[in-house]
């Protein structure tokens, strides 16, 4: 039940944040940190991963890592576009 | 043929073989929403200008439906935790303890499949509302990866419903015969349940928060 609450009012929370209409990063920061919040706390309490037996964790420790990949090479394919450091300019200039 | 480990704790992995199964099913599941969150990463970042999502989709009715879906997670293992403790009863023939349980469990089962229904109801509401206002999947990438990642996480609604409702049906036979083998299959049925709830909290600040 005290989990429930508190789902609650994170959800409550991340929509009053949003309705701030805060800068992007700001925003993506606090919404997705919110989200990790609810989502641990589903996975720690309702599907009792808190206690669970290490031939659960290494597999998803294993997505985990491979999930991050999939967001680390969106990272490497865009981050000059993101970040404005497109190595390009040092041939191009003079 | 038996099925091997299904109450019993296999000794070499700790678990029982359904337990294990589900977890190893929904790791692959991450990779499947995964690669689709990632595309959402890619085309936005990639994106000369991005619709305001909040906008074009209703922030409402999205977090009625978080607020619904994670009412069902929690309905859920009220379900589980109405037959975790009397499988032992069961087994020794309580009568009354098992049609109780049974009783209950019911209950908190069948609230979970409203929630699951509600959460259908309200989700074709926004489609209809879209598709009236000519917004397709194929009208921008944004709408593109909205009907995609919702359309399949509906999907993964749709199916974990079927799982649930034969749980609550005829499936709740085993309850008597097998208490214990019953009991794991809400428990594995529910993380499954779980997981989809963790898909959806990803899903709203993603797609109508952000």
């Amino acid at each position: 039940m005290f989990v429930f609450g508190a789902l609650l009012v994170l959800t409550l929370v991340t929509v009053g944040v949003s309705y701030l209409r805060l800068p992007e990063t700001p925003a993506v920061i606090i919404g997705l940190s919110i989200a990790l919040t609810k989502a641990a706390l589903v996975a720690m309490y309702f599907m009792h991963l808190k206690g669970e037996k290490p031939a659960v964790y290494w597999p998803l420790g294993l997505t985990a890592f491979l999930f991050v990949g999939l967001l680390v090479s969106v990272l490497l394919s865009e981050g000059d576009h993101l970040f404005g450091t497109e190595f390009g300019d040092a041939f191009t200039k003079e | 043929m038996e099925i091997p480990y299904t109450t019993e704790v296999r000794p070499d992995t700790g678990l029982t073989n359904p337990k294990l199964g589900i977890w190893l099913f929904l790791a692959s599941e991450v990779m499947l929403f995964g690669s689709l969150f990632s595309s959402y990463a890619l085309l936005r970042s990639g994106a000369p200008t991005w619709p305001v999502q909040h906008e074009v989709l209703s922030v409402p009715l999205a977090a009625l439906n978080t607020v619904v879906l994670i009412a069902s997670s929690v309905t859920m293992v009220m379900a589980w935790a109405s037959l975790a403790p009397h499988t032992a009863a069961v087994r020794a023939g309580d009568g009354e303890a098992e049609a109780r349980s049974l009783k209950r469990y019911r209950l908190f089962m069948g609230l979970t499949l409203l929630g699951g229904a509600i959460f259908l109801v309200v989700k074709s509401i926004e489609y209809s509302d879209k598709f009236s206002h000519h917004l397709y999947p194929a009208t921008n990438n944004f709408l593109g990866l909205y009907f995609t990642l919702t359309g399949l996480h509906a999907l993964h609604v749709i199916v974990g419903m079927i799982v649930n409702g034969f749980l609550w049906g005829p499936g709740a036979r085993m309850w008597r015969s097998e208490p214990e083998r019953f009991a794991n299959r809400i428990e594995v049925a529910g993380i499954y349940w779980h997981f989809v709830d963790v898909v959806w909290i990803f899903l709203f600040p993603v797609l109508y928060l952000l």
